[in-house]
């Protein structure tokens, strides 16, 4: 049987390995130091960069990988990257950009015919952040009039496009051509390659693992403004909270993710060799109401279920203070969050005269939550505490992420209410109002089944307007008129805190690469 | 002979075994009240998107093609690509499972290690205080959950006293890999340092999988030595004046090792079984934990492929047995 | 009437058995009387976020869990979980097991052999692996907790009463019923059935054992019942977060998972003792 011969893909594993043994025995008296580890929370399934779009990921395509530009700092400001200069014509539809000198890792120099490829490439692969562009960016309509300009045409005005940006990153297409099987695009090959100009270059990959890679000298970005940059990263894969916890406290890692649970996060500051740092991130924590459905269609019963959330118990106990408490469907540190709503608070008696408006019987109310997240599963029981105290009869169902974003396209599949996140993949109200509570969006990112006319163009002049004043009010306006329809249950905004060996300086933390760009970090 | 007709007669229910098995995967699979391929496309996908992908894992056709391209792909070596990672689920199957045969190996050898002495101990001992102590042991070995057990070894070797590591096979990226099995590849490597560390990483995931194990090992051997002292032969070898330490060791282990060795099959699968717990606690990169982060991510066709090669080493494990059964059993080959 | 009091005389007379009886008795207690026993009944859906996470004490035997509930308490309603789920799913495997395994084992047919060939598909694979597949296709719920384990766990039956079934016909005095014309639906009732109720009787006790174990580790892998549940298996599963602080949080659920199917294991050792003298535990009696 074929399936016990040893397979190309293990064996070029091996080689590759091989090959990086080989590396490591020529460099490792030079300084095992300069080698930062990073324990991660979830597995890195894949390498390319075009077939995933998620934060527990993110290492992997900001460190091996250039886009055009790239978010910085917190607030996340876009920064020029690969292109110095981008012009946009008058009509909102022509961005072209001017790429600046820089190289990949073979060598081989990034030219604008690269950037076509990739954009081209996820158009064609259609996942990821595939969506961002759909709809936005015909396949085909992007040229390389020469070597250095890249123009894009947009199929209508975007707000958005700058800010989507820096997904596009750019790989090598000669590489990536020449690993093609059967027209796949090199998905098979890319999984487990690198063919990227990024700050590191890869020299070892394991699913089972995690990667590493080292410092790539040619980067266009150069390394003098770093004192004393790294020479190697490697992120593996530690599934299990406490061994990132303790192998952290143990020196074995000298990072891990900045969303512990609390209870953990007080252990690491109370070692002397951790260093936790705190930054308020974008990622509300928030219910959907199925808004199309009886009785949730009734604002009063919105209200009721709004009223019924222990907010204090939940982030001031269950999360020991360690997020902001946010009411409205918009990070509060995002422009276009208005700072005087005061929105819902734990309120039964509220809760039970908004409930005695609703007509008709009330059916057993279904609430959602992920499995294998324990606040959704903790938060729905919260929420049951407060609506069995009302009258109302719930059902907690929890499932696997899969089966819930199955379930969260689907009008008659979708639950009643799930809790659950929405994080910034691009740092732009857009990324939580417009995709949340448009009415064009219905089905795919709004989940809500939520369509209010004013509010709906209120979001669509905020898409495709330039003019940021108006896009502000128009954002600060919906959120308004969305926390009066009680359209979700919105309870907070996360905060980062990000733990590091005292060792490690220079941890520069983005909402979107969560502090894992390692090209400014040092290690003594 | 008899055992020779035994051992083809078990070749030839394999195919059969193997298919009916297929049938089953393929059946549990087909009744998914959720939506994988609405995952897969990710967060944000459109209706296209979607659309593109059920053509891709060709999960548009027909049942009957379907299960038929599931067969003749199976039959290939090829269970079919991830869901998730979007690589070929053999490849991922393959690279995981030396590190589960590895750890079953060693708790193999330390179940029979620990347990046929003790075994032979209790029996000879019949019915002192040490005889129920381990009976006590064997009762709870058995009734004791492997993830709890897990969990309690965690809870006090390696965060309290902080003697064993916590989790993980090794201490980044292992050996070199020849033989996919740390402790040989470290040697292969004459690396005695990753030999050290590959074996301190085994010490607790080993020792909770061989628990239940050696329960039962300890529990046939004991049966197996208290038979065949009772045995008329036994009273024989006394009575021709070989002392009783020697019939013991020579005569009465060999057979009681046979009764044990029979419960090898059913050791084995006690063994499969919990290691998917085990290392699911342990982060053991193994088959037991792809399992468990394909449950996480609802990625039935991992899950059916990792059914499927579970049953393919239970079911040739068990012919082995039955093969060395034959081989070293007398009364078997007579 | 005699046959019970024996049982119970012998039973008596064997500790570790009567232990095990013992255990099992306290589960159907505590199982049934859960809200009379529980110092916190309401804590199976009622939560107190304050008061999360604290250690044993006189008010909290067992300290609290994540939400704030008394583990104690939960760990009691816990009983009726595992209860439920071992009974209905022993039972249903039996149902379908005992008269496949009957009609396999009295007729020589290709239908009993295609039975057969079919129950040792399912029995080639271990039986938590088939479970898992099964569990997470149907999704988390008691009843799909009960499900899986009844499709896997029915071949084991038939498997077991097939065998039995072929030794027992081979009895003279069946083999004479035979010859005087009984039907065969006689002589299965009247005849096989009761040879093999002892041995029946002592599988399913320890069967009880296991098939707790298999359900709880459902629970732990995130198949079983969903939060907030008190299901065992469940609530060690949500401990691991925060060990090694709460370790009590981890202990109690095991600790009752362990007395549990130790409880079945006992007696069913003690029973085989008495009931099936041809595969005593020992030779020594």
């Amino acid at each position: 049987m074929k399936l016990f011969d040893t397979s190309p893909g293990l064996g070029r594993l091996a080689a590759a390995a091989l090959i990086a043994l080989g590396v490591a025995t020529f460099q490792s008296d030079a300084q095992a130091d300069g080698k930062f580890v990073f324990a991660n929370a979830s597995a890195y399934d894949t390498l390319d960069p075009h077939a995933v779009f998620d934060v527990g990921r993110v290492a992997s395509r900001i460190n091996l990988y250039d886009g055009l530009m790239r978010w910085q700092d917190n607030p996340p400001k876009l920064v020029p990257w690969l292109a110095d200069d981008v012009q946009v014509s008058d009509d909102g539809l022509t961005y072209s950009f001017t790429l600046r000198d820089a190289t990949f890792h073979d060598g081989s120099p990034v030219e604008a015919s690269d950037v076509v490829y990739s954009i081209e490439r996820i158009l064609a692969m259609k996942k990821g952040a595939y969506s961002l562009f759909e709809g936005v960016i015909e396949p085909g309509s992007t040229k390389a009039p020469d070597a250095k300009t890249v123009v894009f045409t947009l199929t209508k005005p975007s707000a958005i496009f700058l800010a989507t940006v820096p997904e596009i990153h750019v790989v090598n297409e000669e590489l990536v051509r020449a690993n093609e099987k059967d027209g796949d695009w090199g998905t098979t090959w890319l999984s487990e390659n690198d063919a990227g100009s990024g700050s590191f270059m890869l020299k070892r990959y394991d699913p089972a693992i995690g990667w590493q890679a080292d410092r790539f000298d040619d980067h266009f970005y150069g390394w003098d403004m770093v004192e004393n940059p790294l020479d190697s990263i490697e992120f593996r894969t530690v599934v299990e909270i406490n061994s990132r916890v303790l192998g952290l406290m143990n020196g074995d890692f000298h990072g891990t993710d900045g969303y512990l649970p609390q209870d953990q996060v007080k252990r690491l500051r109370d070692d002397d060799n951790i260093d936790v740092q705190e930054e308020e991130s974008m990622r509300i924590f928030y219910a959907i109401i199925h808004n199309g459905r009886a009785p949730m269609d009734d604002v009063n019963f919105r209200k009721a279920l709004s009223y019924s959330f222990d907010y204090d118990g939940f982030i001031d106990n269950i999360l020991s203070g360690s997020v902001a408490r946010d009411p409205v469907p918009l990070p509060n540190n995002m422009w276009g969050a208005p700072t005087d709503v005061e929105g819902y608070s734990y309120d039964l008696d509220k809760a039970a005269e908004h409930l005695a408006m609703v007509e008709g019987e009330i059916p057993e109310i279904t609430l959602g939550a992920l499995a294998g997240y324990g606040q959704t599963e903790q938060a729905a029981a919260l929420l049951q505490n407060g609506l069995n105290k009302i009258g109302v009869k719930t059902k907690i169902v929890a499932e696997p992420w899969p089966v819930a974003s199955g379930k969260m396209r689907d009008e008659q599949q979708m639950y009643d209410l799930l809790f659950l996140w929405k994080s910034t993949y691009y740092a732009d109200p857009n990324n939580w109002l417009g995709e949340m509570y448009s009415c064009d969006q219905i089905g795919a990112r709004n989940n809500s089944w939520y369509c209010d006319e004013e509010v709906d163009a209120l979001l669509n002049e905020a898409r495709t307007s330039t003019d940021q004043d108006v896009r502000r009010a128009n954002y600060e306006k919906a959120n308004k008129m969305l926390v009066d329809d009680a359209a979700g249950i919105f309870v907070y905004n996360t905060k980062w805190f990000g733990p590091f060996s005292t060792r490690v300086k220079g941890v520069r933390f983005s909402p979107i690469g969560n502090g894992q760009e390692m090209r400014w970090v040092s290690i003594d | 002979m008899r055992a020779l007709v035994l051992t083809v007669n078990r070749l030839i229910w394999f195919v059969p075994t193997i298919l009916g098995l297929l049938i089953i995967t393929f059946t549990i699979s087909h009744i998914i009240p959720a939506d994988p391929i609405a995952f897969i496309a990710g967060d944000n996908a459109s209706a296209e998107q979607i659309a593109a992908l059920k053509e891709k894992f060709g999960v548009d056709k027909p049942l009957p093609v379907q299960l038929w391209n599931y067969i003749v792909g199976v039959v290939q070596g090829d269970f079919g690509v991830s869901l998730y990672t979007h690589r070929p689920i053999a490849n991922d199957l393959l690279s995981r499972l030396p590190a589960t045969l590895e750890l079953a190996f060693v708790a193999i050898i330390l179940s029979a290690a620990i347990g046929i002495p003790l075994g032979v101990l209790a029996a000879v001992n019949r019915n002192s205080m040490l005889d129920h102590v381990l009976r006590i042991v064997t009762v709870s070995g058995l009734a004791i959950a492997a993830f709890w057990l897990a969990i309690l070894f965690q809870l006090l070797f390696a965060m309290e006293w902080s003697v064993t590591p916590l989790q993980g096979r090794v201490d980044g990226w292992g050996p070199d890999v020849h033989t996919g099995f740390f402790l040989i590849d470290s040697l292969i490597m004459a690396d005695w340092e990753i030999f050290g560390d590959v074996a301190h990483h085994m010490i607790l995931p080993a020792l909770t999988l061989a628990f239940p194990a050696m329960a039962t090992v300890m529990r046939f051997t004991r049966a197996g030595v208290l038979d065949a002292i009772n045995s008329n032969y036994v009273d024989y070898q006394q009575a021709m004046g070989i002392p009783r330490r020697v019939v013991i060791w020579r005569y009465v282990l060999r057979n009681a090792l046979i009764g044990t060795v029979t419960q090898l099959g059913l050791i084995f699968g006690i063994l499969i079984a919990n290691a998917v717990v085990v290392e699911a606690v342990f982060d053991w990169p193994g088959l037991g934990l792809y399992a468990v982060n394909s449950i996480l991510q609802s990625d039935y066709s991992a899950i059916m492929g990792f059914t499927l090669i579970m049953g393919m080493v239970f079911i040739i494990a068990n012919l082995l047995v039955d093969i060395t059964h034959g081989a070293i059993d007398p009364r078997e080959a007579h | 009437m005699e046959t019970l009091r024996f049982l119970l005389r012998k039973l008596a007379a064997d500790r570790t058995a009567a232990l095990g009886a013992l255990l099992i008795m306290l589960l159907i207690v505590v199982a049934i009387a859960a809200p009379l026993l529980a110092t916190h009944p309401e804590d199976v859906s009622e939560f107190h976020p304050p008061e999360r996470l604290l250690p044993p004490s006189g008010d909290h035997y067992f300290g609290t869990d994540r939400m704030g509930s008394d583990i104690y308490s939960r760990i009691l309603f816990g009983a009726r979980i595992t209860i439920t789920i071992a009974v209905i799913a022993i039972t249903v495997s039996v149902l379908i097991g005992v008269p496949i395994g009957l009609v396999a084992g009295y007729y020589r047919n290709w239908i009993s052999d295609a039975l057969m060939r079919v129950s040792d598909i399912f029995l080639a694979v271990p039986q938590i692996v088939l479970a898992i597949a099964i569990a997470q296709t149907l999704g988390p719920s008691i009843e799909n907790v009960i499900l899986a384990l009844s499709v896997t766990y029915w071949p084991f039956w038939a498997r077991l009463v097939y065998a039995e079934t072929r030794s027992t016909l081979n009895e003279t005095f069946i083999e004479a019923s035979i010859a005087l014309g009984a039907s065969p639906w006689r002589v299965m009732m009247l005849h096989v059935l009761p040879n093999i109720s002892s041995s029946l009787i002592v599988r399913t006790t320890i069967g009880m054992g296991g098939t707790i174990l298999t359900a709880a580790t459902l629970g732990f892998l995130g198949l079983g019942p969903p939060a907030p549940s008190p299901e065992w298996g469940r609530t060690i599963a949500e401990s691991r977060e925060f060990l090694p602080e709460a370790w009590w949080y981890a202990a109690a659920p095991g600790l009752a998972i362990f007395l549990v199917v130790m409880g079945f294991n006992l007696l069913g050792d003690g029973l085989r003792d008495i009931l099936d003298p041809r595969t005593r535990r020992s030779a020594d009696g």
